[in-house]
Order: C-alpha cells, then structure tokens, then sequence
C-alpha cells in the first residue's frame, strides 16, 4: 500500500530563526525598548530641550534653594534640576545619545578588531595564534579601570590629546579607552569558533576548489559568524555603556558640558539622600536600557542556536 | 519561562528601587520644604560668619577629643615640620606641639593674626634699620620625652639650618633667603647659616641682607620651632623622616614619646604612624610648664585624629557625637541641615579663611592676552551663582579683589572694580569691554576671533566644580567665548606647569601662609616664582621671554605686565605704609594687570558635636584651636 504524500515545507534558516525569536516576548519587548532609546538617542535631546525651552547646558538658580541643593520635580522640570541647576529631564534625554553612542560605537570598534584578531589567530593558528592570543590575554588580564584612568587623564589634559592628535580628549578617548578592552573579548570567541569552523568540510571544498585563504575567510568562515557576532555585540554594549559610566563616575568620562547618564549619576553620588531624582531617572534608564540589550542578546543566541534550551 | 521570571524580577526590582527612592525622597522633600523657607531668611543677613567660637558653660579639664579627617596624614610631607606646607597639619603644631619664636593666641578674627612671643618673649622690633632681630627666649620651656631638657637657641639655630639645607626637604625656606649666609647653606657650600647667631643658651639674633618687614611673622612657621640635634641629626636627609619622631616643645606630644630612646636609629612613636596610617594620637606632654605659656589653655587630655574618607560619615559621627570635630568639607545639603535646624545651627561655625578662590587667566595665551577680554571677563561672571554653586552665603562671601580685606586690616572692604548688580555679572559692561578688543574686530561686544572658539579650560572634578563649570561655560559664552573643559581629578599638577599653556584655571584657591599679603602677592604674581612645575603664578604675570624659555612656556610673550617693583618696594616696608602699599598693588593687579576673577572669599566651616563646650577659631591655621576646645 502506497503511503498518502505529505508535502514538507522548507524552512530556510533565516525563518527558522524567526520562529524562533518571535517566540520570545522577551526578546522582542528589549527589541522594541531599544527601538525607542535609539530614537531618544537621535531626537529626545532636541525635543525635550525644545518642548521645556530649556537648554541642556543652562543653569537656572530658580532650580537650587539658598544652599545651592538642588530642587525636584516641577511642572516646568520634570525630572527636577541636577546639582548645578540645569534642566534634568533635558539632560537625561541628551545623555541617552552620549551613552548609547559611546555603547555603540565602542563596541562597533571593538567587534571590527576583534574579528578581525580572532580570524587572523583562528585560521592561521601557530605562532600567530600564539602571539594574538597571549596579546589578548595580556589585555583581559590587565586592571582596567587603572589603565583607563591612566589614559584618560593622560589625553584628557590637553587639546592636542594624545597619540598625535589621533585620539582626542572627550569622546574620542572614551571610545577608544573602552575599545581597547573590549575587542579581546571578542576576539577570542571569533578564534575559538574559527578553529571550529576551519576544520568543516564546507571550508575543505573550498580550498580543495582552489580558494585562497582570504576567500575563505571572507566568504566560508565569516558569515558563520555573523549570528554570534551580533549576540555578543548586544550583550557587549551594555557592558560598554556601564563602563562608560564607571569612567564618568570617576570623573574621567565625557566633558562637562556633554550630559551622560554616568556622569549625572555622579553627582547623585553626593547628594541622592537630598536630591533622589538625580539617582532615580538616570539610574533607571540605565538599568533598563542594560536590561534591554541583554534580554535581546539572550532572545538571539537561543533563536541562533537551536541546541539551546528555553 | 526561566527568562520571564528574570524579566519580571528585574523589572520588579527597577520598580522598587524607584519607589524606595521616591519615599526616602518625600521624607526628605518634606524636610527640605520648610527648611528652604528658613534658609531664605537666615542667609538673608548679612551675619553669616559666625563670631568664630562657641561656648556653653565653663571648660573644663580632661577627655578625649576625637576629629574625623576626610584627607590622608601624609601632608606635603609627611608630617616632618621642616617641610610640611598643609595648614591643617599647622594646625596641630601650632596650637598642641611646637612653639615657634613667635606664636599666636589662637584666636578668631585679626585678633589671630596677631604677632605674640611664644618660646621667645616677645615678638621684637628690628634694629639696625631693619636689619637685625634678636629674641630672647622663655626660661621654663623643656622638651618633651624622649628629650627631656630645657629649649635653648642652639635648637632654633639647628632647626633654621635644617630648613635652609634642601637635603632636609624644607617647602617654604623661600621665606628666609633674606637671612646672610641662608644661600650658602642652600647651595651647599656651608652647613650653618652665617647670619644666625647664638651668644647664650636664650638668645638667637638674626642678620638679614634687606630689610623684610614681616620677618616676625616668618618666624611664626612650624619650620622654624625648635629641633633638638640629637633627634634631628638621626634624619639629617632624610626629608619626611622625622615626622614620626616629632619632638615636643608644646603641649601634648606624639602618644608612645616616651616609650622611644633618642639615639640613632630611633623607633617611631606609636602615634602618628605615617602617611598611609590612619591616626594622629597627641597625649599631655609631661615636660611642659603651663606657666612657660600665656596663650593655650590645654583642656583635653588626649587628641585623636582618625582618618575617614567618607564626608558623609564624619558629619553623622559628628552629629551623633562619636567624633568631637572635623577636617572635611561640608557639602551644601550638610551646610542646609544645620543652618534651618534651631538645634543644631550653634554647632555650624563658619570662619573667615584667609584665602581667595579665583579663575585664573593666561596673560600669554589668546586670548586672555588681552587686557580688554580679561576685564570683560570679571565684568561678565555671575558670583553670585558661583557662591550658590558652593553652597551659598555660608561657605564663603564674594571677592572683589586679590587679597581678602582682613589681612589689611579690612582696608579695601568696600573696593569693588567690577561691581554688578547683586555680583550676577553685567553683560553691557562685559561687551563695552570686549568691544575693545583685538579679538573683536567687528566691535559686536562679542569675541568673535577664532581664538575664542575652544578656549582650554581646567577643572577639577570635585562636585562643586561640576557645579561651577557649567556657569562659567554659559557666562563666558555671552561674550563669545566658548570653552573647551578638561575635568581632571587633580588639576592643580597640570595648571602648575607653564609648558601646558593653559589658558583658563577654575581650580585655584590660595590661602595665606601668615598673616600679611605678602605671602599672597610673592607667590602668586612674582615673575622669580615662575618655574617649570609647581608653578604658583599660573597668570605668569611677569614672565619674560627668558623665564618662558626657561619653564617650556609659549605663547605672546611681548609686554607682559609685570608687578615685580612694586612687591619689591612693599615687602621692604613697615606697619601701616606696608599695608597701605599691598593696598597699592591689589588695586593695580585688578586693573592694570588683571589676572584673575576673584570670585569667593571662602569661609572654614566647621560642625562639632553636642558634647563639646567650648570651641574657638584659631585664624593663623585656619582651623579649630586645639588649644582652646573642651568636652564635657
């Protein structure tokens, strides 16, 4: 007896990951969470600034008692003044750019150099295994903080900066402080899935077909990467935006005229037994934001890999 | 399901660490409310400062005095009196352990600041035109263990020359190259100053190379008081040394004084237990004669001083009386909750410092080199903002001038170049002024020169610069310069070093060394004190194209004001006409010269506990007179 035919859809990976993913509420509400913290990012400063008339960087003494302690909430401050009397609510939302970008582009830099390491040591292996390797051990071994506050105030004291010019105080430094501790991570996850990857046999064919070593990196072994790549960039920039604000905590972080949630954070250090809100509204879109990326990391490794459990 | 319950906790937990803040907030706010209410009212007067001490009942002998210090015991040096430079470590020697030839009576106001003998009998009057100054010293003042033996010239002679020998790490023997043979001895070139003279045991004359009008107050520093040879020699270049075998000539000593031998190599003394240590115990010197001193009344029996790096905690300790006194900063919250509170408001004493705080302005870089944009600069600042931004009225009283009028005897109290209404700045006056400029070509009464644009700024990263910076940022912007800040925690390294070229300093605050302008003037303005780091004159007000070369300055070296005459001339002079001749020079600094913007004339604030009964400003130090407090 003949069996009935059963029609077998074919999913493709891309779908398979979909299905996946959209099973994760999760996952999905830290997408949409940091859908609108990028877009806070881009237009909250401007618009909070506009909609109050009030500017990021101007103090109001209205907004500090006698003392000069800051005063809280009001229908003309919504998220109360921070320590110098400027527009809180104004700067929280200007501080979303600053730590999203720092977040961002940090972690933009320190995924770019360390594929780049991890291939390099990954498929090569040998001595230059050895050499990038050992070289990011050094780096993930070395006291971070102690070395950022080093290079931050070294290129922090001038306009020139440091290095030539080639890193500048403000941002630049920030960013480049926080790359340099972070692509070693990455690095060595890129290497480890590399030496996986470079003994598959779809890699075997290639160089059998006579492909050269860097078109198989680039087209065999790389866009194998591509899925844990973007899960530990999401979970990466989290990590980044806390340093960040850990440099501005130690007064090392963005100038003073650029509003970070760290640096607004620091002055709550001081005067949060007075001054709750300059804990509360920073603080809170710190943590979630951090929340967010992770809950979205986490959503994307699972729909990634299919071996792991809910 | 695992991560929903994660969501959820954290979630939660956003949500309560929101409400717990709002509710300690609504405590707190419903505080703070009435409070703002008597704050207007109470800084409204103009009494802010208080009378300098306080006292409930009569003092009365004994107990422990125990003071939460927020900053380290190592000083500048670490606590050896030949090269320690901090004022509270004055403080100590001043009123518990050394007696210079010269002292003080520990007192609140000018009264402090008044010249008294201390080991010698008298401050003298100079002979010989000003010349020659010879003190005779008490009889009856012994050193205290492990020393044990009556005070004599020799030892005033060999503290001089440990300080005049840069071996020994002195930080201030500056003050003394007036004296013959001083230079000798800093050159190496002998090992006792010639113009130092001991004909008996109570008798040390002084031989000066020009006459220095201030010179009894120069022999009021701790680095002048009394070393025994037989202790010092064991640290003869061993700067810093020493500090844990401070002998006493005063009237407490180091705790474990006499538990130590005076031979070389000595043991240190258990009480102060070096720079990283965490205590200073002073205990009742044995060898002291009450009657040997007419200005200390010594009630406590033992001192503590404990370090503690939280602000927060020395006030609660101090508030709740585990702690006597402190050596911290009140924050404006600390300063608002004594100053609303009926009950706790005696126990706040502000006290007039003795010391300017200032922006200092690069009279070589553009485009503070030019006079028009330093005048536009002190004509738009907001003071007053400045002064809210430390915490208001209480803290410090807005400056108009260089030198703080007390130290001229209040002369110049009213003298105001840059008056605005209600010291907030005056933009008219500001754009009149920089209408003048070379960097405003179009006459616009604004900056409009690419120099203005990105104008290096120093700050420190303390909370009240974060305070202060955006002010600054926003004043100097309405005269079109806009600032580019580097916040350093620690700025003071970097604005003392001309080779950085910078252009702007928010950090600088200087306080007196001894109670005349010259310590203000000589340090801050005199082109000989330019040097490549640790620098004081960071306005470089003098500096010649020889001296720029010389400390790796650049910058528009051409005719840069200088006030070295005129310090010269006042420094040589005497009693009123000295005064009347700083009086001179302030006036020319502020309007001719034009370094600065004074902003603040702080005050000491200081919060003692509930048990103390009696406390009194001691002006000389800046600090509390130990001498004089009590416990009950």
């Amino acid at each position: 007896m003949a069996l009935p035919s059963v029609a077998v859809s074919r999913k493709t990976p891309k779908r398979l990951f979909w299905e996946r993913f959209r099973q994760d509420k999760a996952a999905l509400v830290g997408g949409v969470v940091i859908a609108t913290l990028i877009f806070i990012a881009i237009f909250g400063g401007p618009i909070a600034s506009d909609i109050t008339g009030h500017p990021q960087n101007t103090t109001y003494s209205s907004m500090t008692d006698a003392y000069g302690v800051p005063l809280g909430p009001n229908s003309q401050f919504w998220f109360g003044a921070d320590a110098a009397g400027r527009d809180l609510f104004v700067r929280t939302m200007y501080g979303a750019r600053t730590s999203l970008f720092v977040g961002i582009v940090a972690s933009g830099f320190a995924v770019l150099i360390g594929t780049i390491v991890g291939l390099t040591a990954g498929f090569f292996g040998g001595w230059v295994d050895s050499g990038l390797s050992r070289f990011a051990d050094v780096l993930l071994a070395v006291p971070q903080i102690l070395i950022a506050v080093g290079i931050v105030a070294a290129c922090s004291t001038s306009k020139d900066g440091c290095l030539g010019g080639l890193v500048q105080p403000g941002l630049t430094v920030v960013i480049a402080v926080i790359t340099l501790f972070s692509w070693s991570y990455i690095a060595r996850i890129v290497r480890g899935y590399t030496l996986s990857l470079r003994e598959k046999e779809f890699v075997e064919s290639a160089r059998a077909a006579g492909a050269s070593n860097l078109r198989i990196l680039r087209s065999e072994i790389l866009p194998n990467l591509i899925g844990p790549l973007i899960v530990y960039t999401t979970l990466l920039i989290p990590t980044n935006i806390l340093f960040e604000a850990a440099l501005s905590y130690l007064g090392l972080g963005v100038p003073p005229d650029e509003a970070s949630w760290g640096s607004i954070l620091t002055d709550a250090s001081q005067l949060y037994d007075v001054a709750w809100w300059l804990m509360l509204f920073p603080g809170a879109f710190l943590i979630i934001t951090t929340l967010a990326f992770n809950l979205l990391g986490d959503g994307l490794r699972d729909a990634f890999d299919v071996r792991s459990e809910r | 399901m695992k991560k929903f319950l994660r969501f959820a906790l954290l979630a939660s937990a956003v949500v309560a660490l929101a409400a717990l803040a709002a509710g300690c907030g609504s405590k707190k706010k419903s505080s703070s409310g009435s409070t703002t209410t008597n704050s207007s009212s109470s800084s409204g007067g103009g009494g802010v400062v208080g009378s300098g001490s306080f006292s409930s009942g009569s003092p009365a002998k004994g107990g422990t005095y125990t003071v939460g210090w927020e900053a380290s015991f190592g000083f500048t040096d670490n606590f050896d009196p030949t090269g320690e430079y901090l004022g509270n470590a004055w403080g100590l020697y001043s009123n518990l352990m050394l007696r210079p030839l010269v002292g003080y009576k520990h007192q609140p106001g000018a009264a402090g600041n008044e010249t008294v003998g201390d080991l010698a009998t008298e401050a003298p009057k100079p002979t010989d035109n000003g010349l020659t100054y010879t003190y005779k010293l008490r009889s009856g003042v012994k050193f205290g263990p492990p020393v044990n033996r009556a005070v004599t010239s020799k030892d005033v002679a060999y503290a001089m020359n440990r300080l005049a020998n840069p071996k020994d790490g002195g930080q201030y023997s500056f003050y003394y190259t007036v004296i013959k043979g001083w230079d000798a001895v800093a050159n190496g070139k002998a090992t006792t100053v010639s113009g130092i003279s001991t004909p008996d045991n109570s008798t040390i004359v002084f031989h000066l190379t020009k006459p220095a009008g201030d010179f009894n107050l120069r022999m009021s520093m701790p680095a002048t008081a009394p070393i025994p040879s037989e202790v010092g020699k064991c640290f003869e270049g061993k700067p810093g040394d020493y500090g844990r075998d401070v002998v006493s000539s005063g009237p407490y000593m180091l705790q474990g004084a006499d538990k130590v031998k005076a031979t070389c190599p000595m043991k240190a003394m258990s009480g102060y237990d070096g720079a990283n240590g965490n205590h200073i115990i002073l205990v009742r010197n044995p060898a002291y004669d009450q009657s040997t001193d007419p200005y200390r009344k010594n009630y406590i029996n033992t001192f503590k001083f404990v370090v503690n790096s939280n602000a927060d905690d020395i006030f609660a300790k101090v508030q709740s009386g585990a702690y006597q006194d402190e050596v911290s900063s009140p924050a404006p919250k600390t300063i608002r909750q004594y100053a609303t509170n009926s009950s706790l408001k005696p126990r706040m004493i502000p006290n007039v410092g003795d010391r300017t705080n200032y922006l200092s302005m690069n009279l070589t870089q553009a485009p503070f080199d030019d006079i028009h944009v330093r005048k536009a600069m002190n004509w738009i600042v907001d003071k007053n903002a400045l002064q809210k931004a430390w915490g208001g009225p209480i803290p410090g009283s807005i400056a108009t001038h260089i030198v703080p009028p007390v130290l001229f005897n209040n002369g110049l109290a009213e003298y105001d170049p840059y008056a605005t209404p209600n010291e907030a700045g005056d933009l008219a006056k500001a754009q009149a002024e920089m209408k003048q400029s070379k960097y405003d070509p179009g006459k616009t009464g604004k900056c409009t020169a690419s120099a203005c644009k990105g104008v290096l700024t120093i700050a420190d990263t303390r909370g009240v610069d974060t305070r202060m910076v955006p002010i600054l940022e926003a004043d100097a912007a309405k005269i079109g310069i806009k600032l580019t800040v580097r916040a350093i925690n620690g700025a003071y390294p970097t604005i003392q070093t001309p080779a950085k070229n910078i252009p702007l300093a928010e950090r600088p605050s200087w306080g007196k060394d001894y109670a005349d302008p010259y310590t203000f003037f000589a340090e801050l303005f005199a082109s000989g004190t330019i040097i490549k780091s640790g620098n004081t004159n960071y306005a470089l007000v003098g500096i010649t194209p020889e001296i720029a070369k010389k400390v790796g300055a650049t910058g528009n070296l051409n005719n840069v004001p200088t006030v070295d005459p005129q310090i010269n001339a006042c420094s040589v002079k005497l009693s009123e006409e000295r005064t009347s001749c700083w009086e001179n020079v302030d006036r020319k600094l502020m309007t001719s010269v034009v370094p600065w913007v004074p902003y603040l004339w702080p005050n000491n604030v200081f919060i003692i506990a509930p048990n103390v009964t009696h406390w009194n400003y001691d002006q000389f130090t800046d600090g509390p007179a130990y001498s004089s407090v009590s416990v009950k």
